[in-house]
């Protein structure tokens, strides 16, 4: 193509021109109307781009000698420019339209930016050709063809735009596409030919040419190879199967470019090198499959356990003779009076006496209630009730005889015991009357006569072998123990202790007095000083005041110790309590203290205890300061001699009645051979290693709080937590997430709660909703790791 | 427990507990989830009664009482059932009806806790939020550095070297006279650090083995894990996995006899040996895994019989001096593979690690040096070790580059930093910092357990029960119940994920320095610090 040329020199007068003042020659050129440059150029920047001067109106440069960097930047879309030698760095950069023609090799940075035109080049490019070009909608796409190979980190950053790489004496005849091509290519196509060693696969992808590519491809290279005068290579490049078509992965192509997964290198590298079960496959069998939070069955931290009478309830531990005072209030609420009634008698002989009257009742100050300040169940109810206990059903008798010398509670308890074991107890005692200090000392106020009558005739039905008013020496007692397999000695405390001080003589001791004042044979004048403020002082007091005296003093060395019903009727009848006060003397006046006080007294009683008189035991048998030494089974140093009650250590009667108990069990155990005679560190009941249940255990949430008398046995039993025991209430069953619980009837009126462990998840909430606390907690078995 | 009650000294009610358990009663289908859960048994039902008094308007007729029971879940004030704040209740809840909330002011539960005269002991980490790496900012930015590098896309090199490094004369000479140098080997800078099998559980063990090896096979990162004490299990030493494993030995030695019935089976030398000398999280105290920790799978991996207790002391027995010991451990574990596994000795960040490296630097056998800072991890140590004993990282690290740089071994001895990388989750960040202040490489624990597996641990003392076995993720349980709630290999992906975002967070700092195939070890031309103190102590810029 021959035309006329307006010609710009890059140099005057032998010096070369500044890039700035052949930019204005340029664009003064192009202002002036010219429309074709030729450009002698020398090394200038940015040559040709940015005529935007002729408008519409195409302008052609041609630029001979050495083209600076940047040839053909900002180029607008008017503008072809044909730079005959090789492209310094950047030619093309930022263009925007203009169709730039290299004849030479290209440098770094073809196209950089480039977002329309096209650039095509004879020979190779350096690197980073056709990085970051991006492509407008509004325009066509930008296109470089290269004829030769492209350079390192070719299209880098490309987002727009073709590239057609033809690898015709490329400059590495093995790698037309360079070093680590189109990395972060995010848009265009590159079309190349030749070999390659690889390209970023996470970004591009082959594809197959589609015919309108082909169309396009082969009308748009014949083009490409006028431009270079290379139109011979024009069949040797028509090849298809020879051309490659890279493009670029969509954001869900790239999205969907895995590594291997996880799984699969465990199955197919992990495992495959280290064995079956990986790691520690050879080391254990275990099933280590993962598992949910919250699982079930053998997986579960937590065990839930209907440990329904597994501990002792409060009442139950607290009563020394043993009494199962909630099991009578299930009865009582299953509406089984009798049964509740006459369940007690495998206790006590004294239901209604003891737990009715004269007990200060552990049971009571022991219930879960009462700690929390609501009203403990009533047992007295129950006690009171008692009186219409019906004898049981004596097993026939053993053929065994046992002693045992006093009647009062403890001795009337164990003979009770033994006789429904089918052993015979023979009682012996000093007394007229069979009940030893119940009967004698206990004031009747405190015990109606009728009650205690019953009782007693209840016990001589099962205990026909009293012998009353028997004297009692070392004789008869080597005299007994010929004539039975056991003895037990329960013959109290008898033997008042007294005070040593002056005027000793004139007191009279709380025992002499009350059994006087029961039948009448004592006047105590008006003024009483009681020695000793404990709960048989109290009783003292208030059998005086009944008996006409009216300043009744009771006097202690330390705080007393009376409390209950005994202190209550005391401070009723006037009783005043003093302490400290240190007897000095007792004189017809009264009594003198330490500090020289007179308390004046027309009757001193003293109440400081009594003490077991055993003269008539043989030496054989220890003592303890003054007591009968027993191991915990009441056996004495002569094992076939037992000793309970007041002269082992003073108690409550009921604690006399369950040694009795206890000491019973202990002889039947050794009569049918379950424990040796000579003991060695034995337990005593069936019971007795029972703990007793943790009182936060049972929630007393379910009760009314201000309740605060009952009227009846029945609402006493309503109001029983019954704690460690299961009320059958079925909360648990309601309340459990997973209806792992039910209800299984056994025989009678027998029932069991049960866990399908396959349901339950081990979350605790029976055991939180229990209002028994019957349901434990615990952890499940250790599971191998 | 009645709420009307006598009272002890530790008494404690639910605002005296560091955690207090939100309950709405609105929300909570009584599912039993939380209460099956909770790991401390911290939660329970409870059976409330609620009263209200019917009055009318007016006060017309008489006024009642009324009671109503409803059920709901109770917090345990118990020292011994503290909430310890894990949330796996908050997890499990299908309704999110519960949730613990962290005291709003200090707990009264520390006071009380050393019931019966026992301190309290516990897992985890320090309890100290923030620390001085996350204050070092990274001032050199170079513009456009030639080539521009780009960290996402620009081709990185990020290795580092575990190993006595001679000079090339030196080693020359070395390899004349001897015939024989000292390997070296070429890791990626962030090293799993020392987690015994033990400590950790099954699945957790293996899923950070099985994404090691992921990480090596599958996406060429050479990235390396130690075992810790306690032995490896025999398949791996069997296995070519060995060759990214680096094999501790500590003071309790377990384990070790069944590596060496294992030395002449070995497809592949391990990666290099860790002797152990202490524990940035309790420097100078040992450890003891209990009996009931040691069942079959732990008893055969340490090679000793079953419910036996397991005692690390504190030092190493027979060896009276750090110079002793160390000529005596690498020496004995060099020879164990023929002088071709690099050794190096870890210790915990103190006052005197100078005086450790400068020995090191004499020994023609050592290897590097680990040196382990007090924002460490444990499985189980006194509180007191844990808040109160021990040396920072960023300072110890420093001290002793500049003595390598002083005596002009800076390249020639490797020093691996670890405890408090990643504290707060800039593990990319405090990595970089370390290595600018002249570490070789970053060893990590803590962070991996975090991203790796879930554990609920935070430096506001949560969870942090890893001592009793209970970990509610299962990472520090040998109890199946508990571990088989991690999948290993969840644990391996997380690993992969972990390092290949490493990676890139990491080039995204060096790249701007300019560099991509040499780790910036020593650079700390580019680091900067607002606190003058702390710049003067750690000898770079102070910057505001």
């Amino acid at each position: 193509m021959e035309r006329e040329f307006y010609k710009i020199s890059g140099r005057e007068n032998g010096q070369r021109l500044s890039s700035r003042i052949l930019e204005e020659k340029i664009q003064q050129a192009v202002a002036a109307g010219h429309r074709a440059l030729l450009i002698e150029a020398c090394g200038q920047h940015g040559i040709g781009g940015r005529l935007w001067k002729a408008g519409a109106e195409p302008v052609y440069v041609k630029i001979e000698g050495n083209t600076g960097q940047r040839t053909g930047s900002l180029g607008y879309p008017n503008t072809l420019i044909e730079i005959m030698g090789p492209a310094s760095d950047d030619a093309g950069w930022l263009n925007a339209g203009a169709h730039i023609v290299v004849h030479g090799h290209a440098g770094n940075g073809l196209a950089n930016a480039m977002a329309q035109g096209k650039i095509f080049v004879g020979g190779n490019t350096g690197a980073r050709a056709m990085t970051m070009t991006k492509r407008n909608p509004r325009f066509a796409h930008p296109e470089v063809w290269v004829l030769g190979s492209v350079g390192d980190y070719f299209g880098e950053f490309m987002a727009g735009g073709i590239a057609v790489i033809c690898g015709v004496d490329g400059q590495d005849p093995e790698n037309v596409l360079g070093y680590r091509p189109l990395v972060g290519m995010v848009g265009g196509q590159v079309f190349f030919r030749g070999p390659h060693k690889g390209y970023s696969t996470s970004d591009t992808r082959l594809s197959v040419i589609s015919d309108d590519q082909w169309n396009w491809f082969t009308e748009n290279l014949k083009n490409f190879l006028d431009h270079i005068h290379r139109p011979e290579l024009l069949e040797s490049l028509s090849v298809r199967s020879d051309w490659n078509l890279l493009v670029t992965r969509t954001i869900r192509e790239k999205a969907g470019v895995r590594q291997r997964s996880m799984s699969s290198f465990r199955k197919d590298v992990w495992d495959k090198e280290l064995g079956n079960g990986g790691l520690i496959g050879d080391l254990t069998h275990l099933d280590r499959r993962p598992i949910p939070l919250v699982p079930t069955g053998d997986l579960r931290r937590f065990v839930p356990e209907w440990a329904n009478q597994k501990y002792l309830s409060p009442c139950e531990a607290s009563c020394p003779s043993g009494i199962p005072v909630q099991e009578r209030w299930r009865l009582i609420r299953e509406g089984r009076l009798d049964e509740a009634v006459d369940l007690a008698l495998a206790y006590t002989p004294f239901p209604a006496t003891v737990c009715g009257y004269l007990c200060p009742n552990p049971c009571m100050q022991a219930c879960t209630r009462q700690i929390n300040l609501m009203k403990p169940i009533d047992t007295t109810q129950l006690g009171k009730a008692s009186i219409n206990a019906s004898v049981p059903d004596l097993p026939p008798m053993s053929g065994k005889r046992i002693g045992v010398i006093g009647g009062g509670p403890a001795g009337i308890s164990i003979a009770w015991q033994l006789r429904q074991q089918g052993h015979e107890a023979v009682i012996h005692d000093r007394a007229g009357l069979l009940g030893g200090k119940i009967s004698s000392v206990i004031p009747e106020t405190r015990i109606p006569k009728d009650v205690l009558t019953a009782e007693l005739d209840r016990v001589r039905k099962v205990i026909p072998q009293v012998n009353l008013t028997q004297n009692l020496d070392r004789n008869a007692f080597g005299n007994l123990k010929n004539a039975f397999d056991f003895l037990v000695i329960a013959t109290g405390a008898q033997k008042p202790r007294t005070l040593p001080v002056p005027g000793n003589e004139r007191s009279i001791p709380a025992a002499d007095f009350l059994e006087k004042a029961k039948t009448g044979a004592i006047n105590p004048g008006k003024r009483l000083v009681v020695i000793g403020a404990g709960n048989v002082g109290c009783d003292v007091a208030t059998e005086a005041h009944r008996l006409g005296a009216r300043e009744l003093t009771l006097i202690d060395v330390q705080e007393p110790a009376a409390f209950g019903k005994e202190r209550k009727e005391a401070e009723e009848a006037g009783a005043v309590f003093r302490w400290p006060c240190f007897t000095k003397e007792i004189t017809a006046e009264g009594v003198v203290l330490d500090s020289g006080e007179l308390i004046p007294a027309d009757t001193v009683v003293v109440s400081i205890g009594d003490m077991p008189d055993l003269d008539f035991l043989p030496e054989n048998i220890d003592r303890e300061h003054g007591f009968v030494a027993v191991n915990e089974s009441f056996q004495t140093s002569d094992p076939t001699v037992f000793a309970i009650g007041d002269t082992v250590r003073p108690g409550l009667l009921t604690d006399a009645i369950g040694a009795g108990r206890k000491a019973a069990r202990a002889i039947a155990d050794i009569i049918d051979g379950h424990r040796p005679l000579t003991p060695q560190g034995t337990s005593t009941g069936s019971r007795s290693g029972q703990q007793m249940i943790d009182r936060n255990r049972v929630s007393l949430e379910y009760f009314d709080p201000r309740i605060t008398e009952f009227k009846d046995t029945k609402s006493c039993g309503s109001q029983c937590a019954s704690c460690g025991a299961c009320r059958d209430c079925g909360i648990c069953v309601a309340m459990c997430p997973q209806a792992a619980i039910s209800r299984e009837q056994k025989e009678g009126t027998t029932y069991e709660y049960r866990v399908d462990a396959d349901k339950c998840i081990g979350c605790g909430f029976c055991a939180g909703a229990c209002p028994c606390g019957v349901w434990e907690m615990t952890a499940n078995r250790p599971m191998e790791g | 427990m009645p709420s009307n009650r006598p009272i002890t000294p530790s008494t404690l009610s639910i605002k005296d507990l560091p955690w207090q358990i939100h309950w709405n009663k609105d929300k909570c289908t009584l599912c039993g989830s939380c209460t099956a859960v909770c790991p401390v048994n911290a939660i329970e039902l409870g059976v409330f009664r609620k009263r209200t008094v019917e009055t009318a308007l007016g006060i017309e007729g008489s006024a009642s009482s009324v009671f109503k029971v409803y059920h709901g879940i109770r917090q345990r004030t118990d020292a011994a059932y503290a909430c310890v704040g894990c949330a796996m209740c908050t997890q499990v809840c299908p309704n999110d009806a519960i949730m613990p909330y962290r005291s709003d002011e200090a707990p009264k539960l520390p006071y009380h806790i050393n019931q019966g005269g026992q301190p309290r002991r516990r897992g985890g980490r320090r309890n100290v939020p923030g620390g001085i790496l996350d204050q070092i900012k990274f001032l050199r930015i170079s513009m456009l550095t030639d080539p521009a590098l780009d960290a996402g896309r620009h081709e990185f090199e990020v290795r580092t070297l575990l190993g006595r490094v001679l000079p090339p004369e030196e080693s020359l000479k070395h390899f004349n006279e001897n015939g024989w140098v000292p390997p070296v080997r070429e890791i990626y800078p962030l090293i799993i650090g020392s987690m015994s099998f033990g400590a950790l559980s099954p699945p957790m063990w293996e899923g950070l083995q099985m994404g090691v090896a992921y990480l090596n096979e599958e996406l060429k990162m050479p990235v390396r894990m130690c075992t810790g004490e306690g032995g490896c299990p025999p398949r791996l030493l069997r296995s070519r996995f060995l060759q990214y494993v680096i094999l501790q030995i500590a003071s309790g030695y377990f384990g070790w006899d069944e590596i060496i019935h294992a030395i002449p089976e070995m497809k592949v030398d391990p990666c290099a040996i860790e002797i152990k000398y202490g524990q940035g999280a309790k420097p100078g105290d040992g450890g003891l895994l209990m009996w009931n920790k040691v069942n079959q799978l732990i008893a055969a991996i340490r090679g000793v019989p079953v419910g036996v207790s397991l005692p690390s002391p504190p030092t190493h027995q027979t060896q009276y001096s750090i110079e002793e010991s160390v000529a005596k451990m690498i020496q004995s574990m060099s020879m164990a593979w023929g002088f071709r596994v690099p050794v190096y000795p870890k210790i915990s960040a103190t006052s005197t690690a100078l005086a450790v490296l400068n020995n090191l630097t004499r020994n023609g056998f050592a290897a590097g040096l680990a040196i382990d800072g007090e924002d460490g991890g444990t499985g189980a140590a006194y509180d007191v070790s844990m808040n109160s004993m021990g040396h920072p990282i960023a300072s110890n690290i420093r001290d002793c580059y500049l003595n390598l740089a002083a005596l002009g071994k800076q390249n020639e001895i490797p020093l691996f930093a670890g405890g408090g990388a990643g504290k707060t989750g800039n593990l990319a960040a405090n990595a970089a910092a370390l290595i600018m202040l002249g570490a070789s490489g970053v060893q990590i624990g803590k962070y991996i357990m975090q991203a790796a597996a879930g554990c609920l641990g935070s430096e506001t003392d949560r969870c942090n029960i890893c001592n009793v076995g209970l970990c509610p993720k299962g990472i520090t349980s040998q109890d199946p119940r508990l571990y088989r709630r991690l999948n290993p290999e969840d644990v391996a992906q997380r690993v992969v994920d972990v390092y290949l975002s490493f990676d890139t967070e990491l080039k995204k700092i060096i790249a701007p320095l300019g560099r991509s195939t040499s780790l910036p070890i020593g650079m700390s031309d580019a680091l900067g610090i607002n606190d003058f103190n702390a710049a003067e102590r750690l000898k770079i810029q102070y910057v505001i």
